[in-house]
């Protein structure tokens, strides 16, 4: 069953998300969108998985934030009279088509925080990381250990990534950074 | 515990109903919203719907987070695994908001507009 605190982070997180779709200033969009990555950063932490929150209150919530600021302050920020966009119902049409057919498969899924899942009780899955992370890996967090141990090529490419995405912004923003 | 009726659904997977509808704004506002800023904002809650769906997943009712001791006491753990995925996307994801922020202010740059239509009326025009 839900719980008071999952109910109102959950009503939290949908109200905001849905400011963030109707605001028609976009300075107001992005500051609703922050706050919504914080919901959802608490959300996280409350479903166990605190590393995560951290990174979503300083990624999400931190750096995403902070560049969509950078680029309306470059760009354009158009004023408007009306607070709320007009509702496209077309498009409303098109999404709610989407999450009718999305959900129809949660028929199938186990329910909220079900400790008898296939995955977490096959013994090559969960279960070995938890049993054998610290015997193989020497450290008791098993998420640091997965993410630096068992998938250190998964997040060496993650970095590659990132240094990518940096050499993409300065290439598109036309920077000379090393003349 | 697998309750087939629609009620089923809501009392028991109600954190995936959340996730759906985040994931539909998000598509919402990538469709119906026309400024390039907000149209990634949307792509950016779309992401975010996915990994709630991944770390619903991870979760175990009264478990604690998987920190595991030498010993191995303690437990339910939840299930670190999907949580390692996430923190992944979520570094990626935000390198690639990075890119299409910088092309937004190139495209500013060029035609002096953030919104998708008058975009598509410039470049038409030329």
């Amino acid at each position: 069953m839900i719980t008071p605190i999952e109910l109102m982070l959950f009503v939290f997180v949908l109200i905001s998300a849905v400011a963030t779709a109707l605001f028609r200033d976009v300075l107001a969009s992005i500051v609703v969108f922050a706050a919504y990555s914080l919901g959802l950063a608490v959300v996280y932490t409350f479903y166990r998985a605190p590393d995560v929150g951290l990174t979503e209150a300083a990624i999400g919530a931190g750096i995403t934030t902070v560049l969509l600021l950078l680029t309306i302050a470059k760009t354009s920020r158009p004023a408007h009279e009306k607070i709320f966009e007009p509702i496209n119902w077309p498009a409303v049409a098109v999404c709610g088509g989407f999450a009718l057919i999305v959900s129809s498969t949660l028929f199938a899924f186990p329910s909220v925080g079900d400790p008898n899942t296939a995955a977490m009780t096959n013994p090559d899955v969960t279960v070995y990381y938890l049993e054998n992370a610290y015997e193989e890996t020497g450290v008791e967090n098993t998420v640091t250990a997965v993410l630096a141990a068992y998938r250190g090529f998964d997040t060496f490419g993650e970095a590659v990534v990132v240094f990518a995405a940096g050499v993409a912004s300065m290439i598109v923003l036309g920077r000379e950074v090393f003349a | 515990m697998t309750d087939g009726s629609v009620l089923g659904l809501i009392t028991t997977r109600y954190a995936y109903l959340v996730v759906v509808f985040v994931a539909t704004v998000g598509l919402y506002m990538m469709i119906a919203n026309q400024n390039l800023v907000k149209k990634l904002i949307g792509l950016n809650m779309f992401q975010t719907g996915i990994f709630l769906f991944f770390i619903t997943s991870a979760y175990v009712v009264d478990g604690s987070s998987a920190i595991v001791p030498a010993d191995g006491a303690g437990g339910p753990f939840a299930s670190p695994l999907p949580q390692v995925i996430v923190l992944t996307a979520i570094v990626v994801g935000v390198s690639l908001t990075a890119v299409g922020l910088a092309l937004i202010i190139r495209l500013y740059a060029e035609y002096g507009t953030l919104r998708a239509d008058a975009l598509r009326e410039v470049i038409a025009d030329e």
